[in-house]
């Protein structure tokens, strides 16, 4: 009995020594408070040359600078690296004059062959960000000025340029090819280091649990919220379950989280101390239509279920927190137009279109793909189900792993009927979101429908080539018409975004062009004791 | 007992070469392109095309398949095409914590379902064995994914008493390490705050995972208990005037602990798989997680590496219990 009295007391002092503090409402390093950021995505490599998502480019901008930056709502442009540029009157030569205290961590300065040498790598290893500007920009065709002047010859005008250029983060060239093994540029190395000027570096990087980087005091560019009040750093932890997110920020583990689902958001958005930012977004969610092959290469056909859908029920699936599209383009985007006669739910236009069709009567049965677990993509194959019932459309409802989506809408013999596909434009210029239905992009998941359209085409050729904004709106709206005619997708809603933060949390800043869940770091800080 | 151990250790290897090739072919007959992928949302095809290089992902299947198990025999399994650190790395930092989370979770197990079943089978019928027979089947019965969230919610966010998830606090460093293991290096070191964090961070997930191997070991040890406390010698024993309690601990238990020393082997290698669904729950940093976040990434490398390791160790401890069973036994050594 003694044997037992003892093991109790042993268990009881085990889970008395366990029992953890009250959470601290926030981390601290030395005097100053650290944000910490729950997200449910790793960042497996940081090089900015070589991969870029959501979570990875939040640090990315973290620890390095671009010539540009966007900022605010609706997105702009502002001076970073570059205090100015001018264009040629042909567009094919941008010339930037960078600013003079711009220094890397280890106190190298900024300078024009930084520049030069970040662009040349990232067209080189052609990863990541390199389909931006490959297609205009040789990597031998970056000239330098002089020490504090660059300047970019394109191969022929690219309007969007610019647009693509707060997404090339300029790393410092001594300390790449310092770190180069076996001519890679420094490709291992700068997987898990960081080579910037940003307003962070680096600290502590353990794959798959954390990332933390420490603010640099004496940021060349200054701190919005001053000095006493910036952050110490950033912490991002990978918290992989909403359920376990919402802990996590009640408990006041994390300070800010950006993947609960919509039910979550509203239960906690009661809950004392947190603080929800909802903003519209600029990602698309739309139904993808194999227009080649299948059922879904009739007009009518797919003309028909875009009229029986139940649009209202799209947005109540995000309890509301959701806008309908009222064109292919979001609205964030330059050379957006209000499509008019945009479908909305008629059953009997519906009718009138599936009568004209190869099925009259219907009595078919179409695949819709989404992404397995994506709750709300999910519900909407349940809506359409309902929806297309009156039509005797069936719908067989198929959840699938990202990849195995990715690679069967990659060619046109595989790709679904009907995909669910979510879409975030890389920049607010009408090219990033035209291109996706020229016939370049067949093969990516965005342009799973194989629309093909020859006078579109030609028209998105034209425009991304033409230095004049007047007849670039002109041919948008035009290409932004004709999509809608063609109806290669089920015109779909634009879900906010959302993230929910400790209340102490200040300096949120919103800017639509970010990815889902995407979040500038520079200007966050903690207003607590 | 030699020749035994090397056949073992000669089986234990090729099952180990048939499990390798079997995966590989296996993630890899499977749909997806983990180079399109990887090589982002807008790559270009070319783009595509230099990953799928520079992973040799190009070449035929059979000649990936011919390179992968020539490298595997000189302890190379490859790098990982989303972290593109080597797999052998990986699992060299994520092995340890899922070690220390299904060692806890076994103690746990076996520190309550032994003694449980004991008095559950001396006090059969009695209040004390319904609950633990209702104890039992919930362990059995209760789906890990949502039994974890349920003791966050309530032991984390309402009582806060214990953290939500992790192995450390975020600031917290793990102690220098001597054998990885946070709750050891750290006590080894003298480190007794840093073991304090991991042990309130490892309570709930070892709950979690311990609870069906709990279970288990509750129900075995209480039915082979039940059938030797009515068995002759007990009989004797009792006739003999030594007291109930010496029975059941001295006499009784040794008797019925074979039974539940095979289960604690099996149940070792379960909780190994077991760790996929709690280490998600609990961003326990482990190979579970691993092979997760892997998985839907159509990262086979770090895939067939979890799958070799968790088979390595769930045919390692039956290899041991079955040597342990043939010492006990000498019939069984004389059998084989």
């Amino acid at each position: 009995m003694r044997n037992w009295l003892f093991g109790v007391a042993a268990a009881g002092l085990i889970v008395g020594m366990a029992h953890a503090d009250k959470a601290a409402a926030f981390e601290r390093v030395g005097d100053k408070k650290v944000v910490v950021f729950g997200g449910r995505q790793q960042i497996p490599v940081l090089d900015p040359h070589v991969r870029y998502d959501w979570s990875t480019r939040m640090m990315q901008q973290a620890v390095y600078d671009a010539l540009v930056k966007y900022e605010g709502d609706p997105a702009v442009i502002k001076p970073w690296l570059a205090k100015s540029w001018e264009t040629s009157a042909d567009g094919k030569t941008w010339t930037f004059h960078l600013v003079d205290n711009a220094k890397f961590h280890n106190g190298d300065p900024v300078d024009a062959e930084a520049i030069r040498y970040s662009f040349e790598r990232g067209l080189k290893l052609n990863k990541g960000v390199a389909w931006m500007l490959k297609d205009f920009l040789d990597p031998g065709s970056i000239e330098i000025v002089d020490s504090k002047t660059v300047r970019f010859n394109l191969k022929t005008p690219y309007s969007a340029f610019l647009s693509f250029l707060p997404w090339w983060y300029v790393v410092n060239p001594k300390e790449v090819k310092a770190n180069e093994v076996d001519g890679d540029d420094g490709q291992k190395w700068l997987t898990d280091h960081a080579a910037g000027s940003g307003p962070f570096k680096l600290k502590r990087w353990e794959p798959n649990v954390l990332y933390e980087v420490e603010a640099v005091a004496d940021y060349w560019k200054g701190w919005p919220q001053g000095e006493q009040n910036r952050p110490g750093g950033v912490i991002y932890r990978i918290v992989r379950e909403p359920a376990v997110q919402k802990a996590a920020l009640q408990r006041g583990e994390v300070d800010i989280v950006e993947g609960l689902t919509p039910d979550d958001y509203v239960q906690i958005a009661k809950a004392r101390g947190i603080t929800i930012q909802d903003h519209p977004g600029m990602t698309t969610f739309s139904i993808k239509f194999n227009t080649q092959q299948g059922p879904t290469a009739d007009k009518n056909l797919r003309k028909a279920i875009a009229y029986a859908l139940d649009y209202n029920g799209l947005v109540q699936i995000y309890n509301g927190a959701a806008r309908l599209q009222t064109s292919p383009f979001p609205d964030a985007i330059r050379g957006y137009v209000n499509v008019p006669g945009i479908p909305r739910q008629d059953l009997a236009k519906a009718k009138e279109y599936l009568a004209k069709s190869a099925y009259p009567n219907g009595g078919l049965t179409l695949e819709y793909y989404h992404v397995a677990g994506l709750e709300e993509a999910r519900r909407i194959g349940l809506l359409l189900l309902d929806n297309l019932a009156p039509l005797g459309i069936k719908v067989d409802i198929r959840p699938e792993q990202w990849p195995n989506m990715v690679a069967k809408g990659s060619k046109v013999e595989t790709s679904p009927a009907m995909s669910s596909v979510y879409v975030t434009p890389i920049s607010t210029d009408p090219d990033a979101v035209a291109y996706q239905y020229h016939p370049n992009s067949y093969g990516q998941y965005f342009a799973m429908s194989f629309y093909k359209n020859d006078a579109v085409t030609a028209m998105i050729d034209k425009a991304r080539r033409s230095n004049d904004w007047d007849e670039r709106a002109k041919l948008y709206a035009d290409i932004q018409a004709q999509i809608v005619e063609d109806q290669p997708e089920v015109i779909g809603m634009m879900q906010d975004r959302r993230w929910a933060h400790r209340d102490y949390l200040k300096g949120f800043q919103f800017s639509p062009v970010r990815f889902t869940g995407e979040v500038d770091l520079y200007p966050l800080w903690i207003d607590a004791k | 007992m030699l020749s035994l151990t090397l056949r073992k250790i000669a089986v234990l290897i090729g099952t180990m070469i048939g499990l390798a090739a079997l995966t590989f072919l296996i993630t890899n007959v499977a749909p997806g392109d983990p180079a399109r992928l990887v090589a982002g949302p807008d790559a270009t095809n070319d783009m595509v095309e230099t990953i799928r290089v520079e992973y040799g992902l190009d070449r035929p299947l059979i000649e990936q398949f011919g390179i992968y198990m020539g490298d595997l025999l000189t302890g190379d399994l490859g790098r990982s095409i989303v972290s593109t650190r080597p797999v052998i790395d990986d699992l060299a930092r994520y092995v340890p914590a899922t070690l220390e989370l299904v060692l806890v979770a076994m103690l746990l197990g076996v520190l309550i379902g032994v003694p449980f079943g004991m008095l559950s089978a001396v006090y059969r019928d009695k209040t004390l064995d319904q609950v633990t027979r209702i104890l039992s089947i919930s362990g059995v019965a209760l789906p890990a994914f949502w039994f974890g969230i349920l003791l966050q919610l309530f032991f984390a966010v309402r009582l806060e008493w214990l953290p939500v998830s992790g192995q450390l606090p975020l600031t917290s460093i793990a102690p220098e390490p001597i054998t990885h293991l946070i709750l050891v290096d750290s006590l080894l070191r003298g480190d007794f705050e840093t073991f304090r964090e991991a042990l309130s961070h490892i309570i709930l997930p070892a709950v979690v995972l311990s609870f069906p191997c709990l279970a288990s070991i509750l129900r075995v040890n209480r039915a082979e208990m039940i059938e030797v406390l009515q068995s002759d010698h007990i009989i004797a024993a009792r006739a003999h005037g030594i007291s109930a309690a010496r029975i059941v601990t001295v006499y009784a238990l040794k008797n019925a602990l074979l039974p539940t020393l095979a289960m604690i082997g099996l149940r070792f290698g379960w909780m190994l798989g077991s760790t996929v669904l709690v280490e998600t729950v609990f961003d326990w940093p482990g190979i579970g997680l691993y092979a997760v976040s892997s998985s839907l990434a159509s990262d086979f490398k770090p895939v067939i590496g979890v799958t070799l390791v968790i088979g390595f160790l769930f045919m390692l401890t039956n290899t041991f219990v079955d040597l342990a069973y043939a010492w006990i036994d000498p019939r069984l050594r004389s059998a084989q």
